[in-house]
C-alpha cells in the first residue's frame, strides 16, 4: 500500500490512509493481542467465570458441596432483603468506610507535607510511614489485638487506662479503624508524596516573588495541584474500606466482635457460604455487594466528569 | 487399593502426578505413588484437625500404628480446625476426592449428609480390630449412630472444665481433705466460694477467667447450666421447640453475675491469668498440658453443679468415613483398623487432657494415674450436649445464631430475659429451616438413632 501521495485522487488517498490504519490496527491485535492474551485468559478464567458463575448460583440453593442445586429465582435475593443481619453487617462496613477514609486522606497528605519537607533523613522518614504497608494483613492485626487487649496491652498500660478496646461495641471498630490507619495509611502517603514532588517548583518561586505567604503557597498551589491525587486517593480508599475482612477478623478471634459489631459485608457472605454452607445465598449477597461497590465506583467517575466539565 | 503394578509407565504417571498433586495439593492425584515410596502394600489418606499438642499426640499414634502395621502406609493431612475443614471435608467427598479416613465433631455428623457425604462403618469389621458397641458409654456410641447405622466412632470426650490453684484455694480455705476442691452445689455457694478465693488471691488478677466475650465458650457454657437446670430444646419428633426461656434466663443471670460482682475481667486472657495466679478458670480440658507444662499446683473439675445437677458440656473427636463412590476393599479395611487402633490406644491421647471414649481404656492403672485427668472422668457420664439436629455441633450454625446472644448477656449490653426470647426465636427459625445439604428440615432429617 506504498502508493505515492501525487499520483492518486484525493478521495483514494483518504480511502487508502483507512486502509493503512486497519492494516495497523490488524497487525497491532497480531502483536499485541498475543502480549495480553495469557492475562486475558487468567482474567476470563478467574474473574469473568466465577463473577458469571456467581450470577447464576444466586438464583439457587446451591450448598457446599456443589450438587442438587435447585433453580429458585429470585428467592435468595427477597431473603436477603429482609435479612436483618445481612444490613447491620452492611452497616458496619460502611460506618468503618466512614472512619477510615477522612482520616487517612487527612494523615496521609500530613506525612506526606512533613516528608517532603524535612530535610534530614528524610529516607528514614519515609521508610518509617510505608513499611507497615509492606506487612501481612494477619502480622498487623495480630500486632495491634496484642497493643489492645485488656490487662496486658501496651496501649493501656502506657495511659494508665482500661479501655476494653477489643470487647465493647463502642471502641472494637476504633480499634480496627486505628489499626487500619496505621498499617494502609503508607500506601495514600506514597501517593502524596509522588504528587508534591511532581509540583513544578517555579510555581513557588513565582508565588514567593508575588509575596504569597506560606499559607496562601499552600491553599492556591499545593492544595489544587493535589485535587487529583486526593480524588485518587478518597477512591481507592472507599472501595478498600468497604471491602474490610482481613484485619477484622483476625483482631477479633476469627468471631465477629462484640455483640457482631465487627461483622463486616464481606466476613457474613463468607458464614452464609461456609459455615452455613449455604452457596446460593452467599452468591447472591455477592453479587449485592458487587453492585453496591459498581455503584459507588460509577458515582466517583459521574462526581469526576461533572466537576472536570465544570472547571473547564 | 492394592499395590500398583511396577511398570515404566506407572512410575512415570506416579510422578507425573505427584507433581502436579504438589503444586495443587489435589490429595487424590497423589495415585499409590506415595505407597509406592514406603513399599506399603495399602495407602491410608487421612485427614484431621488436630493442631498443638494434640497434633504432637496424633502424630505418635500415628507413627505407632505404621510401626506395628508395617503392610499399611498412613498418609496424614492436618487442615485447619472450623468451617475451613468442614469446608474442605464436604467439597472433597461431593466430588469424590475423599480420603479414606477423617475426624469430625460428633455434633456436626448429623448435619454432614450421612449417606451421601459420610459413609456408615462397618461394624463388624470394628469388632474384628477390637471396638464394640459395649467398650462404650451408650449416650456416646449412640449420638454417632444415624438410621440404625454408625457413622461417627467416637475417640474421646471433651470438655469444658473448672480449673483451680490449689496453692489459692488452700490459702481461702476452700480445700477438702483429700486436697481436692470442695464441691458446691448452688449458686450462693460458688459465688461463696468466689468470695473467698478473691480474698486470698493476688491483687490485679481476676478470680475466674470466664471467656466472656467468646462465643464459642459463652455458648458452651450456656448449654452445661441450661443442661443442669433440665432444660429442653425439641421436642423427639424435632417438629417443636421446647426451649424454656426461664430456665435460660437464670441461667444468662448466673454468668452475668460474674461480671457484675467483679470476678471476671471481660476480655482478660484466661489462661495466661490462671497461670499468673488467679485461683480459678473455666477451660476446656485441652488446656490440661498448658497447666502441667507450667508446673502448676492445680486441679480440675467438671463446671459446678450450680443448679443442683451434674451436667457439663461435652463434645467429641470422632472418626469418620467421608463418602466414597467405591469405597471398599484393603484401603477401606486400612482405614478401620486405623481408627480401631488409635481409638484402642488412646492413652497418649489422653495425655492432651482429652477423656478416651474407649471405656476400657479409663479403667487401666496408667489412666487412673493421670491428674488431673483422673478428677474429670466423671464428665463422661453427664454429658451437656447441642441437640441431635443438622444445624448443632461445634462451631456450627447453632453455635454460630446463639453464641453472640448470650454473650451480648453475658457483657452486660443486653438483658438476660429479653435475651432468653431471642434465642427461642432463633431457635424456632432453624428448626424449620431446610438443611442446605440436603433440603430436608430438622424434622424431615432422619437423625434418628
Amino acid at each position: 500500500m506504498t502508493t505515492s501521495a501525487h499520483t492518486v485522487l484525493p478521495g483514494a488517498r483518504a480511502r487508502t490512509a483507512t486502509a493503512t490504519a486497519t492494516v495497523r490496527r490488524k497487525q497491532g491485535f497480531q502483536h499485541g493481542g498475543w502480549f495480553v492474551a495469557p492475562f486475558l485468559a487468567l482474567f476470563a478464567l478467574f474473574v469473568v467465570w466465577p463473577l458469571l458463575r456467581g450470577v447464576y448460583l444466586s438464583f439457587t440453593d446451591a450448598n457446599i458441596s456443589g450438587d442438587g442445586a435447585n433453580f429458585v429465582g429470585l428467592d435468595n435475593y427477597r431473603e436477603a432483603l429482609h435479612d436483618q443481619a445481612m444490613w447491620d453487617a452492611l452497616g458496619h462496613s460502611a460506618y468503618f468506610t466512614l472512619l477510615v477514609v477522612p482520616c487517612i486522606t487527612l494523615l496521609a497528605f500530613l506525612l506526606a507535607m512533613l516528608a517532603h519537607h524535612i530535610e534530614r533523613g528524610k529516607w528514614l522518614w519515609r521508610l518509617c510511614f510505608f513499611v507497615p504497608f509492606l506487612l501481612p494483613s494477619t502480622v498487623a492485626a495480630n500486632m495491634f489485638q496484642w497493643l489492645f487487649t485488656q490487662g496486658i496491652g501496651l496501649v493501656n498500660e502506657t495511659f494508665g487506662i482500661t479501655t476494653p478496646w477489643l470487647t465493647d461495641k463502642s471502641y472494637a471498630m476504633i480499634a480496627i479503624v486505628i489499626e487500619t490507619l496505621w498499617w494502609t495509611v503508607g500506601f495514600s502517603f506514597l501517593l502524596y508524596l509522588a504528587a508534591l514532588q511532581g509540583i513544578p517548583g517555579h510555581l513557588y518561586e513565582a508565588a514567593k516573588l508575588d509575596g504569597a505567604n506560606a499559607w496562601d503557597r499552600m491553599v492556591h498551589i499545593t492544595l489544587p495541584m493535589l485535587r487529583n491525587i486526593t480524588g485518587l486517593v478518597i477512591a481507592l480508599q472507599v472501595l478498600a474500606s468497604l471491602q474490610l475482612f482481613d484485619q477484622a477478623v483476625v483482631m477479633m478471634d476469627f468471631g465477629p466482635g462484640p455483640e457482631l459489631s465487627t461483622r463486616s459485608f464481606v466476613q457474613y457472605t463468607l458464614e452464609q457460604g461456609f459455615t452455613s454452607y449455604r452457596v446460593g445465598y452467599a452468591s447472591a449477597m455477592s453479587i449485592i455487594f458487587f453492585v453496591i461497590i459498581a455503584v459507588v465506583a460509577l458515582a466517583r467517575m459521574w462526581l469526576l466528569r461533572t466537576r472536570e466539565e465544570g472547571a473547564r | 487399593m492394592g499395590r500398583p503394578d511396577l511398570s515404566r509407565r506407572h512410575l512415570l504417571g506416579a510422578a507425573g502426578g505427584l507433581t502436579v498433586a504438589a503444586s495443587f495439593g489435589f490429595a487424590a492425584l497423589g495415585t499409590g505413588a506415595d505407597a509406592l515410596a514406603s513399599g506399603a502394600d495399602t495407602r491410608v489418606r487421612y485427614w484431621n484437625l488436630f493442631s498443638g499438642g494434640d497434633g504432637a499426640n496424633m502424630i505418635a499414634m500415628l507413627d505407632a500404628f505404621r510401626h506395628s502395621h508395617p503392610d499399611i502406609d498412613v498418609k496424614d493431612s492436618t487442615l485447619q480446625w472450623g468451617n475451613p475443614f468442614y469446608t474442605k471435608l464436604a467439597m472433597a467427598a461431593a466430588g469424590n476426592r475423599a480420603p479414606d479416613l477423617g475426624v469430625m465433631h460428633m455434633g456436626r455428623v448429623t448435619g454432614f449428609s450421612p449417606g451421601r457425604l459420610l459413609d456408615p462403618w462397618d461394624v463388624d469389621l470394628l469388632a474384628k480390630y477390637g471396638v464394640r458397641e459395649q467398650d462404650y458409654n451408650p449416650a456416646l456410641w449412640k449420638r454417632g449412630v444415624i438410621d440404625g447405622k454408625l457413622y461417627a466412632l467416637p475417640l474421646d470426650i471433651h470438655v469444658q472444665l473448672c480449673f483451680y490453684r490449689k496453692d489459692v484455694l488452700g490459702k481461702a480455705g476452700l480445700l477438702g481433705d483429700d486436697g481436692r476442691m470442695i464441691p458446691v452445689t448452688s449458686t450462693d455457694e460458688w459465688f461463696d466460694v468466689l468470695k473467698k478465693a478473691k480474698s486470698a488471691q493476688k491483687k490485679g488478677l481476676q478470680t475466674i477467667g470466664l471467656w466472656t466475650n467468646d462465643q464459642n465458650f459463652q455458648w458452651w457454657f450456656f448449654v452445661a447450666f441450661y443442661t443442669q437446670l433440665g432444660g429442653k430444646w425439641f421436642d423427639d419428633a424435632n417438629t417443636e421447640v421446647l426451649f424454656d426461656p426461664d430456665k435460660a434466663t437464670q441461667v444468662l443471670e448466673f454468668l452475668r453475675r460474674h461480671v457484675t460482682d467483679g470476678y471476671v475481667i471481660p476480655g482478660a486472657p484466661t489462661g495466661e491469668q490462671f497461670i499468673n495466679g488467679a485461683p480459678f478458670t473455666w477451660e476446656g480440658n485441652w488446656s490440661v498440658p498448658v497447666f502441667s507444662g507450667a508446673k502448676l499446683d492445680y486441679g480440675a473439675t467438671p463446671l459446678p453443679p450450680v443448679f443442683g445437677r451434674q451436667a457439663t458440656h461435652a463434645e467429641s473427636h470422632a472418626f469418620v468415613l467421608p463418602h466414597q463412590a467405591n469405597r471398599g476393599g484393603a484401603t477401606n479395611e486400612g482405614a478401620h483398623r486405623l481408627a480401631a487402633y488409635v481409638v484402642t490406644h488412646a492413652l497418649q491421647w489422653a495425655a492432651g487432657g482429652h477423656i478416651p471414649a474407649y471405656t476400657p481404656t479409663l479403667s487401666t492403672a496408667a489412666y487412673k494415674k493421670l491428674t488431673p485427668q483422673n478428677e474429670y472422668v466423671s464428665a463422661m457420664d453427664h454429658q451437656a450436649t447441642e441437640p441431635k439436629v443438622w444445624f448443632a455441633g461445634s462451631t456450627g450454625v447453632l453455635a454460630q445464631d446463639l453464641g453472640p446472644v448470650v454473650v451480648s448477656s453475658t457483657m452486660g449490653s443486653a438483658k438476660p430475659a429479653s435475651v432468653a426470647q431471642t434465642m427461642k426465636k432463633h431457635l424456632t427459625k432453624l428448626l424449620a429451616s431446610k438443611n442446605p445439604m440436603d433440603g430436608r428440615t430438622a424434622a424431615q432429617g432422619g437423625a434418628v438413632a
